[in-house]
């Protein structure tokens, strides 16, 4: 008896949530009232990917289009594929994708486009012709090279600096870190990559690593910390560990960044804006959805962010931006 | 082998595993020993073992609760939360520690009032708690928290000693609890025989209850001991905390069945596990393989223990 | 861990007819109740395409679930599984691409590393006599610990040959996903071995009793090895259909799967402590889960409700299974 009501109080309750389900299109032309836009997040729960909604749901509200969001909640590589998926059945016009791996997405991207879905990538690629358009944001080669610059800028050209990483198997991660072991090889004979400690997306786990890493190897002078939770956890590691001679940088988040610029800990966080990327990934989803995406200089008209050059299947939001110590005060995410 | 060392003997042999591997150190790298380290060590340590008192409890009790990682997560932000109204720290913690005796009494509702398994209640609460905060706070961390937040408003060398010393002040009370108090012995006898303990007029069910809620408060203590010592509140912070608590729990030799095992091998255990990342570190191993090694030891210090009994078993066949 | 409580909480002789199956009975109810909402609330929910997707996602799951049935019903555990299917999945992958073995080589290479570490686990459960979920909870550590060893967390097997690829990719005729007969295969397998055979029967009576067992004359230790070289062998055979799903393998390969195993197993009304449960409960206990999540996904709801939803229907499931114990026992 217990159970019957629990079947029916579970069934009340996915009722009460469900209301906006049913009728669903298919792929093809747009159904009333404007595309629907499929948007995926490699993880739900970072903050990163939180104001990247953000831009895109400003986007959507200013363009009619409808946008769902949805996604992993851990990094688990297979989860993208069952979102996908599902989104295929329930009929969408187009699906934007940050491609956490980029060869099992792209099977399930092509059986997408087959059916007449426009796929979109943003933030992280997947193969060629698994998509029509890869909004970008910057190259793993562009990443590295500015990471690069700012600790051969703090190391004054010669010395050991130390990476923290966010999990081990982290695709983008290792990309960049591939490009930065070639660029290391090719320009900077005399900087030393000393270690590679993993922060697996914890706060904490950096924060403990960095500790251990100053004293295990004291002639690093720079920690490169390139996953936004594992920024304020060296720069804190850091500043408690009294070493002034030691500088932070990195890949991260304004907000969470802010404090340590301010006091000189952390010298730089190189990223985008992020609520940019998200808002540009919508404007070109629902161009291509609506057939107006057109090639060359300023084939997209992207609302506030102007036009766009659309450069064969890529476009650009723009290069990495640096946020130092003089212009975090003018970001909010 | 007196009686008191074969009592003692997985406590020793963890003891024993821990020498040798300061031991390593001390020929190839000892660097480890600087006084810098080993206060960070220490400090780092702390809430481990803060919840692993509280692990240790239910293990004793015959339980188990696997859903303590999403609790840390919980009271962590309720810390946050708190501390972001305007309330005094001490009230900040006491509240957080509320928020974890209110988590774990759920818990305890389930398995001691319900009669339902804990491995399988907790895992349940684990997922729903999890899934829940992260829907509510979609990863955004808590921040713009007010100074006094990092290190009780005491400073670096003030908060460090404060957050060692609550862990110390813990331990040593539940120690002495679980020995000399009647209620450290009933969660003893809850665990090791349900049965004979409500003949004695124990209540097994409530001792069951209480381990639970102690849990979760221990497990808010620890949040708070590890939220202070930043100057904001990550919402997905804990990830991973019950395995880690688990296995030091175990390893320390206390008995997953229940009624065996001591607080001393706890630290012990918490001792061993959390020197064992930074020790590879030192000795130059590479990141990759130390969640190998984590594994080889704890099959190592729980396999070694069943040695001698085999061969017992081995001989009294024969 | 068949404890003196657990014998005052669960009934003392097998279940009879009355009593029986009615939890699987509830769980039927309660797929059929998913259906039809889903069908109203979701889009294209309820479609073959639709169906042979769940039923291709739920294969590696699956496939772990059925052998963990077996384990759980001695009343031991295996945590391991997911690990394990992720160091299977990176040899399976370089021994193809290392070692240029052909590709059913290479299958075969991950089904005996998933045979290995169920060995392992054997060993140390059967013989040693070490708690399984001490053990499960070590080789979960070590399994994953040695994949990401091995590739140094960043190497990523790819090229996988289309013959791999079609098993997790492609559809017989009948629109039928090309791994779901593995499925079927593996649950026939296991219903007949846990229902029909006396190693089944002894299976069970291990978990009511491991000294009754013994002293009936049941190979205790032999009995305990055999499910969970299983389990090691089924994380190996889910292990080659992951990587022909995703056609990548990776060390993160399977990280999760032994929670939602586990949590299927439950649901359908196999007891924790071992002795009581079915393989047919543990199906359906799947099934529920799967169309659970991708009816939400397809009703435009959050990821996160899913996994509310499936805490608090575990709660349910042992609630109502404790119901129905108690009842029988009258």
């Amino acid at each position: 008896m217990r159970r019957l009501g629990v079947v029916l109080g579970l069934a009340v309750l996915a009722a009460a949530c469900g209301g906006s389900g049913g009728g669903g299109a298919g792929g093809g032309a747009p159904a009333k009232g404007g595309p629907t836009v499929a948007m995926m997040p490699k993880n739900k729960g970072n903050p990163y990917f939180v104001s990247c909604h953000k831009g895109g749901q400003e986007a959507a509200d200013q363009l009619g289009v409808k946008l769902l969001w949805d996604g992993p909640t851990e990094t688990d590589p297979a989860k993208q594929n069952e979102v996908v998926e599902a989104w295929i059945t329930r009929g969408v016009d187009v699906i934007a994708v940050s491609v956490e791996n980029k060869e099992a997405i792209s099977t399930v991207l092509r059986k997408a486009r087959a059916k007449g879905i426009k796929v979109v990538t943003w933030d992280a690629d997947a193969e060629k012709d698994a998509r029509d358009v890869f909004v970008d944001q910057a190259t793993p080669q562009g990443i590295a090279s500015v990471l690069l610059d700012h600790t051969s800028r703090l190391l004054g050209g010669k010395g050991s600096f130390a990476i923290i990483t966010a999990s081990l198997t982290a695709a983008n991660q290792n990309e960049w870190i591939k490009n930065i072991r070639e660029q290391l090889a090719a320009k900077y004979p005399d900087l030393k990559l000393v270690d590679i400690r993993p922060s697996d997306d914890d706060r904490k786990r950096a924060f403990d690593e960095t500790q251990t890493l100053l004293k295990v190897h004291p002639e690093v002078k720079v920690i490169m910390a390139i996953a936004s939770p594992a920024v304020p956890g060296a720069a804190e590691a850091v500043r408690q560990s009294g070493r002034t001679d030691v500088k932070v940088t990195g890949l991260g988040l304004p907000n969470a960044s802010k404090p340590y610029l301010k006091d000189g800990v952390l010298d730089s966080v190189v990223l985008w804006n992020t609520m940019d990327l998200g808002y540009l990934t919508v404007s070109v989803a629902n161009a291509l959805a609506r057939g107006t995406l057109k090639q060359g200089k300023g084939g997209l008209d992207a609302g506030r962010l102007g036009p766009k050059d659309v450069d064969g299947d890529h476009i650009v939001l723009g290069t990495p931006f640096t946020f130092t110590k003089e212009n975090v005060d003018g970001f909010d995410f | 082998m007196t009686p008191a060392a074969g009592r003692y003997r997985r406590e020793l042999g963890v003891a024993g595993a821990l020498v040798l591997l300061l031991g390593l150190l001390t020929v190839i790298a000892p660097a480890f020993f600087g006084a810098a380290n080993l206060r960070d060590l220490l400090v780092a340590n702390a809430p481990v073992l803060v919840a692993a008192v509280g692990m240790t409890l239910v293990i004793l009790a015959r339980q188990i609760d696997i859903s303590i990682g999403s609790q840390f997560a919980i009271c962590g932000v309720a810390a946050g939360l708190l501390a972001k109204t305007g309330l005094p720290m001490p009230l900040v913690a006491a509240g957080a520690v509320a928020a974890g005796a209110a988590l774990g009494a759920i818990n305890g509702a389930l398995v001691a009032g319900l009669g339902l398994p804990a491995i399988v209640v907790t895992l349940a609460t684990m997922v729903v708690l999890r899934e829940g905060l992260r829907w509510r706070t979609e990863g955004v961390w808590i921040q713009d928290l007010p100074e006094r937040f990092q290190w009780f408003g005491l400073g670096q060398a003030g908060g460090r000693v404060a957050i060692v010393a609550a862990a110390i002040v813990v331990f040593a009370a539940f120690a002495w609890g679980l020995r000399r108090l009647a209620a450290g012995r009933a969660v003893y006898a809850a665990g090791s025989d349900p049965e004979a303990a409500r003949l004695v007029g124990i209540h097994p069910r409530r001792v069951v209850f209480a381990t639970f809620v102690f849990m979760g408060a221990l497990t808010g203590l620890a949040a708070v001991l590890t939220a202070i010592q930043f100057i904001d509140v990550q919402t997905s912070a804990g990830t991973g905390l019950e395995m880690k608590v688990i296995a030091a729990v175990v390893v320390g030799g206390v008995a997953i069945s229940g009624g065996r095992g001591t607080l001393v091998g706890t630290l012990l255990g918490v001792t061993l596990l959390g020197t064992i990342g930074p020790a590879l570190t030192f000795l130059g191993t590479q990141a990759y393989w130390e969640r190998a090694l984590q594994g080889a030891v704890i099959l190592l210090a729980v396999s070694t223990d069943a040695l001698p009994s085999l061969v017992r078993r081995r001989r009294g066949r024969a | 861990m068949a404890a003196p409580e657990a014998a005052a909480a669960a009934p003392a002789p097998a279940r009879t007819g009355r009593g029986g199956h009615t939890h699987e009975w509830l769980l039927l109810a309660l797929v059929v109740a998913e259906t039809a909402y889903f069908a109203y609330a979701g889009s294209n929910f309820f479609t073959t395409g639709n169906a042979g997707e769940v039923a291709r996602a739920s294969v590696e799951i699956g496939l772990l679930a059925l052998a963990l049935t077996a384990v759980i019903l001695t009343g031991g555990i295996d945590l391991s599984v997911g690990s394990l299917l992720g160091l299977a999945a990176v040899l399976m992958g370089s021994a193809h691409r290392d070692l240029q073995w052909p590709i059913a080589a290479a299958a075969l290479v991950g089904i005996g590393v998933g045979v290995g570490g169920g060995v392992l686990n054997a060993a140390l459960v059967a013989r040693l006599g070490v708690p399984p979920l001490i053990v499960t909870l070590g080789t979960y550590s070590l399994f994953r610990g040695i994949a990401e060893g091995f590739t140094g967390g960043i190497r990523n097997y790819t090229d996988f040959p289309p013959a791999l690829l079609f098993l997790g990719q492609g559809r017989l005729p009948g629109g039928v996903p090309a791994q779901v007969p593995l499925l079927v295969a593996a649950a026939v397998f296991f219903w007949l071995l846990v229902h029909r055979t006396p190693i089944g029967r002894g299976v069970r009576a291990i978990g009511f009793s491991p000294e009754g067992a013994r002293f009936a004359g049941i190979p205790v230790a032999r009995r305990l090895s055999l499910v969970y070289v299983l389990s090691g062998a089924m994380a190996g055979l889910a292990a080659v259909v992951y990587a022909a799903r995703l056609g990548q393998a990776k060390a993160d390969a399977g990280s999760g799967y032994e929670l939602f195993a586990i949590t299927a197993v439950v649901l359908g009304g196999t007891s924790i402590f071992g002795g009581r449960g079915s393989v047919h409960g543990t199906l359906l206990g799947l099934v529920a889960v799967a169309l659970l999540q991708n009816g939400l996904r397809l009703s435009d709801q959050p990821a996160e409700l899913a996994g509310i939803l499936t805490g608090v229907l575990l709660i349910g499931a042992i609630g109502a299974n404790r119901l129905v114990a108690e009842r029988s026992r009258a």
